[in-house]
């Protein structure tokens, strides 16, 4: 099977022709950095010896000259060295024929690799109303590849593509030596200042003396890039002062020769790009007309009212998916609720039963009931990613980061944060500089991410009034949530001014970013990157979430005879079924039910263990209760919820079991009859919830994007205690209040 | 096209909103400069300014790029519209 990789600048619908050649697999987005890692699909052409191509969609890029992490990924892959994939067999390189001169920079240096290539000419369909008029044929023959004109989001020449795909394979397999046979008409580097083609034949013979033989692209990397970039990487430890020393002798000398690097070579690409497209594109006058994209970006850019209708905008968003997501919610409750009601009639009380109902439908299902307001809430972020709107949200926003000495670059990783913090995390890749990458991976972790939506909403539907406030535009419980999501986000502001200043002192960074025009979002990208997230969810649920119930579930079960319990149940039970039962009977059986459950629970590892907790939660206002079930959704913090419905199933009364979660909460006592949560132990425990690290996943990835065990450490510690510090400063200001 | 000299050029931030004018030179750090040209902007490209202030909004040869260089590189350019 033949790989093929797919590469192009950002914007230039790259994504969306990767589907279109595999079938769709991939998330598309219309704003940039969707791909910050490389995305592999397989795609079938049927008339050649290459039946089943695996096609490698890389993160869109300006150039090779890789700066950032995402840019890394694109060199890595194309120059063979991403471990566990082959280098490719030929490359695409999608080119916006809407901008065909810089596109042409990327290609040019793509072309240097030596590999097969064929270009996509992309947004073909656009021209006419650019007034551009290109001759593809002229193109190919002055480029010396072959060019097919495509217009990816109306799948038009998907066709071709993949035919001259076919072909490009096949003679480069036919062929003694496909690097000569695809050789370009002519390279960019050939016009390259000859005493920096001199410097570069000498260090390539520099490192074959010293066995470590590299392409000649790279050592133009070494000499062109500065010490940050890529390029370095490739470098054997052994070598690297070596290299760094020559690299620099050779740079002066370059210097006291005239070659300006790395200014050279962008001028020298321009020029080869200009001598490429002569007598190829034509530009027609035509009257300037302001676009549907401009007149929205009047409106949407502008200064105030930008943002206003982004502030807007986000409150609207939460507020509709508390009113969308009630019905979906309740119909889960009463799905979940009316399982464990026909386990029980089916099975007699015991272990099993209670395992399964206590356990497995109270821990699970009690999580599976937030799903409608994760779908609603991924339903919103694609709307605003796809329709283009979250590139003019960053530019907004650069203003206020800037003052953080951060850039609207940093606002993206952010905003994908408040779905999920690891795709945000990811995201990071897509920021040049160092200090703005780290500063937003560590504040990253801060914004309200999807698995608070089960604490918070379990919170506020029990705790806050459902009464409509100024004038019954606004629901109580809607504002609640709306602050608690921004609170991370607010909170993140002082953070990262701390970082910036103390941790990672230094200038302050550029803001350059391309924004893509406005479209209508495609409903089915919106749809599957929906399902992808509900899917994600489920099979959390399923692994984490199911493991952590029926831990939990064993620890407040075990030890303890739980016999006359289950014999008690049991009575209740048939008592329940006899039709003229006597109501007395069954009252002082559930008295007796509640009071043995009362003194299972606290005998029980769960409660040995809430006793030992409870010192040290109390200052926030919980119970040992409360601090076991925040103690075991330190891996996930969507598992409280799930720990809270087991041991209140489990501790429960016969009454309030059938009531939910919320009533069972609502209906928890201090031992002198107090309640234990009140609007104060609610919102203290929201707060902690927002401020928390409880998210291994997360750790692990800030391990991975930061190469150290440091960043998660100095994450956890740091989050943690401003959590404490918070739910500790809340619970006692409403308290008094 | 001939590029007018740059003892015309003002900075492009100064260009009014809607107003053009031709890259006639980029300043500051080498490295910032380089990468400003590997996006497009570069001499003798022509850019129309959409929204001024820091970032400002600008449209280079018919694409939107925001920009905040602060004091790391400039942008000079000729005004072709008063």
């Amino acid at each position: 099977m033949a790989t093929v990789a797919l590469i192009g600048n950002p914007n230039t619908g790259k994504s969306s022709l990767f589907n279109a050649l595999c079938g769709g697999q991939a998330r598309v987005g219309n704003y940039p950095g969707v791909t910050v890692e490389h995305k592999t699909g397989r795609m079938r052409l049927g008339s050649t010896s290459h039946k089943s191509i695996e096609l490698v969609d890389l993160p869109g890029t300006y150039s090779l000259s890789a700066r950032s992490a995402d840019e890394a990924v694109s060199v890595e892959v194309l120059s063979g060295e991403m471990p566990g994939l082959a280098r490719p067999d030929a490359v695409i390189v999608i080119l916006d024929a809407t901008n065909l001169e810089r596109n042409l920079y990327l290609l040019s240096q793509v072309l240097e690799l030596g590999l097969p290539t064929l270009v996509a000419l992309n947004m073909w369909d656009r021209l006419e109303s650019e007034g551009i008029a290109i001759d593809p044929k002229s193109l190919s023959h002055s480029l010396g590849v072959p060019v097919v004109c495509t217009s990816a989001s109306k799948r038009m020449g998907v066709a071709d593509l993949q035919s001259a795909l076919g072909e490009l394979l096949e003679s480069a397999e036919s062929s003694q030596s496909a690097r000569e046979q695809h050789q370009p008409a002519s390279l960019a580097s050939t016009s390259f200042p000859e005493p920096f083609r001199r410097c570069v034949d000498e260090l390539a013979l520099w490192f074959d003396s010293q066995g470590c033989r590299l392409p000649r692209f790279q050592i133009e990397r070494l000499l062109i890039d500065d010490s940050q970039a890529h390029s370095y990487r490739v470098i054997p430890k052994v070598l690297t002062s070596e290299v760094t020393e020559r690299i620099s002798q050779a740079r002066e000398q370059l210097a006291s020769e005239g070659v300006a690097i790395p200014l050279f070579e962008t001028r020298a690409r321009y020029a080869w790009i200009k001598q490429r497209v002569a007598g190829v594109i034509e530009r027609k006058p035509r009257e300037r007309r302001a676009s549907l994209s401009d007149q929205i970006d009047r409106w949407l850019t502008h200064r105030w009212f930008g943002l206003l209708f982004f502030v807007v905008l986000m409150f609207l968003i939460f507020q509709s998916i508390t009113w969308f997501a009630s019905w979906p919610m309740d119909g889960i409750e009463f799905a979940t609720q009316w399982i464990g009601q026909r386990i029980e009639s089916m099975m007699a009380p015991g272990p099993l039963r209670s395992l399964l109902v206590d356990g497995i439908i109270a821990g699970v299902g009690s999580v599976l009931v937030f799903l409608p307001q994760i779908a609603i809430l991924f339903f919103f972020i694609a709307i605003l990613e796809d329709s283009g709107y979250m590139s003019r949200a960053a530019f907004m926003m650069d203003k206020f980061m800037s003052i953080l000495g951060m850039s609207g670059k940093s606002f993206l990783p952010l905003m994908s944060s408040f779905a999920c913090a690891i795709p945000g995390i990811m995201a990071t890749r897509t920021i040049e500089n160092r200090r703005d990458r780290m500063v937003t991976i560590l504040i990253a972790p801060l914004m309200s991410c999807s698995a608070r939506w089960p604490v918070y909403v379990l919170m506020v539907s029990a705790f806050v009034p459902n009464r409509s406030v100024m004038g019954g535009w606004i629901g109580a419980q809607g504002a609640v949530l709306f602050a608690m999501m921004a609170l991370g986000a607010l909170v993140s502001i002082p953070v990262a001014w701390l970082l910036q200043r103390f941790v990672f002192p230094g200038e302050p960074s550029t803001f350059i970013m391309e924004l893509s025009s406005y479209k209508w979002p495609s409903l089915r990208v919106v749809l599957m990157r929906v399902w992808e997230r509900v899917l994600a969810f489920l099979a959390r649920a399923g692994s984490l979430i199911l493991v952590t119930s029926v831990l939990i579930w064993a620890a407040a079960y075990f030890p303890g005879d739980h016999g006359p319990l289950d014999i008690a149940t049991a009575k209740l039970e048939a008592e329940q079924a006899i039709p003229d039962a006597d109501p007395e009977k069954q009252q002082a059986l559930e008295t007796q039910i509640n009071q043995l459950k009362s003194e299972m629970i606290s005998q029980s590892y769960l409660g040995t263990a809430g006793d030992w907790i409870e010192p040290i939660v109390r200052p926030l206002g919980w119970d040992g209760k409360i601090g076991v079930a925040v103690l075991a959704s330190f891996p996930a913090r969507e598992v409280i919820v799930a720990t809270l419905g087991t041991i209140y199933s489990l501790g429960a009364g016969q009454d309030e079991n059938s009531q939910g979660l919320a009533a069972q909460l609502r209906s928890a006592t201090w031992p002198d009859g107090r309640p234990v949560y009140t609007l104060a132990t609610a919102c203290s425990i929201m707060v902690f919830f927002a401020l928390c690290a409880q998210c291994v996943s997360t750790l692990v990835t800030i391990r991975r994007e930061t190469n150290s065990w440091r960043w998660p450490i100095f994450s956890f510690v740091y989050m943690t205690a401003l959590a404490y510090a918070g739910a500790w400063i809340v619970f006692n200001l409403m308290s008094f209040w | 096209m001939s590029i007018p000299r740059p003892t015309n050029a003002v900075p492009v931030e100064y260009l009014a909103p809607e107003a053009e004018g031709l890259v006639v030179d980029l300043c500051g750090e080498e490295k910032n400069v380089h990468r400003l040209e590997e996006l497009g902007i570069r001499c003798g490209c022509k850019i129309r300014m959409l929204s001024p202030g820091e970032p400002c909004l600008l449209a280079i040869e018919g694409k939107k790029m925001c920009l905040r260089l602060g004091a790391s590189a400039g942008i000079l350019v000729h005004p072709l519209t008063p």
